[in-house]
């Protein structure tokens, strides 16, 4: 009889804090085949990530609680005792147990590779110690040679001299890679991952999860992938589980939950994924009203200057020879040794009444960019000019005019809104500076129909950020953007920390208001897949500077620079059949 | 100001005071606070040795509010101010309050100075004779004896133990002084010196911390470098041997102790505040004020001093413990207050006598200890109250 490694039954598990209980995982029943990788997916809140805890039972003694059921687990090593390859119960395990069965038998990695390794000890270190640990009779030095081995298993290149290297000095990839070295050093059965790659580049998270797919190729083992990216999944998945509010709503092959969903909830989930986002009616025919631009000359090696325009096009901001340089100061006096080039040299057209996308990985500069035109950061060097009126070097009170004609939305929904000050204070309060409408009342009025516009109800005005989850805050933080009327609003980042069908209800919301009101965006993100629903211009940013630049169709559809094909390569794809 | 129609919903702030004040030890600080309160406020009517009210010859008089000065009136104005304020069922905002709770009292006091005319020098003698002692009916203070009430004309030197009445008639809760001044008495209106030290010094150290402080944290570069250093002088002032100096030289006063106390005590207010608007200032909250253009007042106290004022309530909780103690040092010294009575005073005397009065030491001891150790526990609770990695840990016991 073929027994699966890992057996969940009918698992519940509650919550206990300060008298109230919340049913995380109601009933939940599924099995990981050996060698197979099971994704679980779902939204922020559905229980996906407590019922991975509570299968290594990491979870917090007395707040966590199974009121049933049972997670069998079939080890066939040599270490496991005899008596117990027919399966236990890890519910029912002790402390002691549990130990053993952690890292050696099942092993897990996080999302926040940051915070994972602890600082203060090496890498090796932290390697060996959990391979000494499960295993007491092996000698220090074989311990060493499997360490170095494991880190070459995960690709660090010269795992010798990186065996003494503190977490801070590797990249975020090669933390996470490290992480999976240390899980697999153990050579576990199953390995628990819990959004390993949310945390990374798109293409750092490309190399992980190749690497992921090939490890598991080599050892036989297990994987339980945690995530919310339908693209990840299509990429890693052999089985799915699609996880709601506490449940599992729906389990079965890749191919068939992906390409054939039978729960409602996982067919809105996949409709909400951008690439399946409905078009827009006027996207097509504004896409062949415009004739492509001719290829760019290469202006050696400059990189693209300008934004490509068009019959029709009018300039509403031009930025020329952008800077922004964060002085590195060091010694005693403090003297400028370097400089950290945020922003380099950027040049660029952004017309009236069109979105422009800037993509780019982490710590390119594309939000540097975007505050640096508003001028909330203060350029080094170079021009931004919008209506052919200069804005660097204009003091508080000169810019005030014209920061009512530019807004910013941020990225954080936490900390984009005043916890101190209730709705009505946050969007009143610039009107009444910028002298719009002339009673307080008037501009409650005003306020309470914004409010309405971003889909709200009017009488939130009277409440305070904290009531609000994190999609009601980022359309209140849009509202507020809204408040003055304004022609250019840089959306930073604005859908990365929702969940993907709140996402998509915030951008189809954008792009209406965008149409009423004739604003222009600039909208900086990471995810390809938005750039191709929202926008009509894209900007590649690299390393400060920008590196392509075009009407969106053709930097996606036709890309000219290297990293550009890189990027787009990299993008966990999820190809639809069913619309 | 408009009042806005608030529908019932917890503010951050309440939601701080309600975690705060759950715990039994910060309620046991804010009772003894309120105490000695309610013994500074109404001092007068608590220790004097006039009658609060008399009738003679079918003539009802109030010789307590007769003898009542300028302070009096103020302290009372405050007081009731305040009360109107908390009681009544109007909201006001909170910078409104403020003004009303500074003006009225000050209008009062002015007032009070311009036209009210005490008895520059009160012989206490006068109360023990038959016009006040003989009348058809009186009414005394719970402690009939004022402060400086030194009963020479009962010819002793005092130090007499508590309720030890050797004479018939006198009761002295807490024994007499070596003056021959009630113990009590002292006391209660030592209180108003041990609380208006602690709250007016703290004032003005926190206003000066919160300004010099502000604007380091917000505009950081050569401003935070040159505050920095600003701080870093006034820290290296030693507060008492200032304290010594100026007392040396100008005299005993103790507006001159607030003023002091509270100029040399701000740096640390200046560091809280500093370090909190560095880190408030990179909050999207704060950006999206500044790219509103809003004024930089609004932004600098509207947006991100509510914000970051909550660490700086703790401190200065403590800073109130340590300006009262600052206080009862310099009086135990025998350079406080001449006449005026005050804990750390009695303390002096307690030590100076050839002979153990263990009331003497006892009663304004304890009296220090207890008032610095309610400040710290109420300071605590609140720093409890703000930390949420605290609160986690109470809540998860891994």
């Amino acid at each position: 009889m073929r027994r699966p490694l890992l057996d969940l039954m009918n698992l519940s598990t509650d919550l206990s804090t300060g008298g109230e209980v919340v049913h995380a995982v109601n009933d939940v029943s599924f099995s990981i085949e050996r060698g197979e990788t099971f994704c679980l997916v779902g939204e922020s809140g559905s229980g996906k990530s407590i019922t991975a805890l509570s299968v290594i039972r990491l979870l917090p003694h007395g707040i966590a609680s199974h009121p049933q059921g049972n997670i069998l687990f079939y080890s066939q090593q040599e270490s496991f005792p005899e008596s117990e390859r027919h399966g236990i119960n890890l519910l029912e395990l002790d402390e002691n147990a549990m130990q053993q069965v952690r890292g050696a038998h099942i092993a897990m990695i996080f999302q926040e590779p940051m915070s994972s390794l602890n600082p203060v000890f090496t890498i090796g270190e932290q390697i060996m110690e959990a391979l000494l640990l499960h295993n007491p009779g092996i000698d220090p030095q074989e311990a060493m040679d499997r360490t170095l081995a494991a880190l070459e298993q995960v690709q660090i290149p010269h795992p010798r001299s990186r065996f003494n290297d503190y977490p801070h000095q590797l990249s975020g990839g090669q933390r996470q890679r490290v992480m999976i070295a240390m899980a697999l050093a153990c050579e576990p059965e199953l390995l628990i991952a819990d959004e390993p790659t949310t945390a990374l580049d798109v293409t750092v998270q490309a190399e992980i999860l190749r690497l992921m797919r090939e490890l598991q190729d080599n050892t036989g083992m297990s994987t339980l992938f945690i995530t919310h990216d339908f693209g990840v999944v299509a990429q890693m998945a052999q089985k799915v589980g699609v996880m709601q509010q506490g449940r599992l709503v729906e389990t079965g092959p890749v191919d068939q939950v992906l390409h054939h969903p039978q729960h409602p909830y996982t067919r809105q989930l996949l409709a909400s994924v951008p690439e399946n986002l409905p078009r827009r009616d006027s996207q097509p025919s504004l896409h062949s009203g415009e004739q492509p631009a001719p290829p760019q000359p290469d202006n050696g090696g400059k990189g693209a200057t300008g934004m490509v325009m068009l019959e029709g096009d009018t300039p509403l901001i031009q930025v020329r020879d952008l800077r922004v340089w964060f002085p590195i100061r060091k010694g005693l006096l403090r003297r400028v040794v370097d400089h950290v080039k945020a922003v380099d040299g950027v040049d660029l057209m952004l017309p009236r009444g069109k979105i422009i996308a800037v993509v780019g990985e982490s710590g390119c500069g594309k939000t540097t960019l975007g505050r640096a035109i508003l001028q909330l950061e203060t350029p080094t060097a170079g021009s931004v000019q919008m209506a052919g009126t200069e804005l660097t070097g204009l003091d508080h009170r000169g810019l005030r005019p014209w920061r009512a004609r530019m807004q910013i939305a941020f990225q954080d929904p936490q900390s984009s809104l005043n916890p101190r000050l209730p709705i009505h204070t946050t969007l009143t309060e610039p009107m009444k500076v910028h002298g719009i409408s002339q009673s307080q009342e008037e501009r409650l009025e005003l306020a309470g129909r914004l409010l309405e516009r971003v889909q709200l109800k009017r009488d939130y005005l009277w409440r305070y950020p904290h009531e609000f989850s994190g999609g009601q805050r980022q359309r209140i933080g849009l509202a507020r953007a809204l408040v003055l009327n304004p022609e250019f609003i840089v959306c930073d980042e604005i859908t990365s920390a929702l969940d993907v069908s709140v996402q998509a209800e915030i951008l189809q919301l954008l792009q209406d208001i965008r149409a009423e009101r004739d604003l222009t965006l600039l909208f900086i993100t990471h995810n390809m897949g938005v750039v191709e629903y929202l926008s009509d211009r894209t900007v590649v940013m690299y390393q400060g500077k920008i590196v392509e630049n075009g009407l969106t169709a053709q930097v996606c559809g036709d890309p000219a620079h290297a990293y550009t094909r890189k990027l787009l390569a990299a993008v966990p794809r999820l190809q639809m059949t069913t619309a | 100001m408009k009042t806005t129609p608030l529908p019932n919903r917890e503010t951050f702030s309440r939601r701080l005071l309600r975690k705060a004040l759950q715990g039994v030890g910060v309620k046991v600080g804010l009772f003894w606070v309120g105490l000695l309160v309610v013994c500074a406020v109404f001092a007068p009517f608590l220790a004097n040795s006039m009658p609060i009210v008399m009738s003679r010859d079918g003539m009802v008089s109030w010789p307590v509010l007769h003898y009542l000065n300028s302070e009096d009136i103020f302290v009372l104005g405050a007081f009731f101010v305040a009360l109107l304020l908390w009681l009544l069922p109007i909201r006001v905002d909170f910078r409104l309050g403020l003004m009303v709770l500074v003006a009225i009292p000050a209008a009062l006091a002015v007032l009070a100075n311009l036209y009210l005319k005490p008895p520059q020098l009160v012989i206490y003698d006068s109360f023990r004779t038959p016009a006040y002692t003989e009348a058809d009916w009186h009414l005394m203070p719970p402690i009939p004896w004022s402060p400086r009430d030194y009963l020479r004309d009962y010819g002793e030197t005092g130090l007499e133990a508590p309720l030890a009445s050797t004479t018939g008639g006198r009761t002295h809760w807490m024994g007499t002084e070596a003056n021959g001044a009630d113990v009590a008495s002292r006391m209660i209106h030592a209180s108003r010196i041990a609380l208006s030290i602690g709250i007016i010094a703290t004032g003005i150290a926190m206003l000066i911390g919160i300004l010099i402080g502000g604007l380091m944290g917000y505009f950081s570069g050569t401003v935070d470098m040159l505050g920095m250093r600003l701080v870093e002088i006034f820290e290296s002032i030693p507060t008492l041997f200032l304290l010594l100096t100026f007392v040396a030289f100008f005299g005993r006063s103790l507006y001159m102790m607030m003023v002091i106390i509270g100029l040399t005590s701000w740096s640390g207010y200046a560091r809280y505040i500093r370090a909190e608007f560095l880190k408030l200032r990179r909050q999207d909250y704060v950006q999206a004020a500044v790219a509103s253009g809003l004024p930089l007042t609004s932004i600098l106290f509207r947006h991100m001093l509510p914000n970051g004022v909550a660490p700086l309530l703790v401190a200065a909780s403590f800073g109130v413990a340590s300006a009262i103690l600052a206080e009862a040092t310099l009086s135990f010294l025998g350079l406080g207050l001449v006449d005026s009575p005050s804990w750390g005073e009695m303390l002096n005397q307690a030590v100076q006598s050839a002979t153990f009065n263990w009331w003497m030491a006892v009663f304004p001891g304890g009296a220090i200890f207890m008032t610095v150790f309610a400040y710290n526990l109420i300071g605590e609770a609140f720093r409890d109250a703000i930390d949420p990695h605290m609160a986690r840990n109470a809540g998860v016991n891994t």
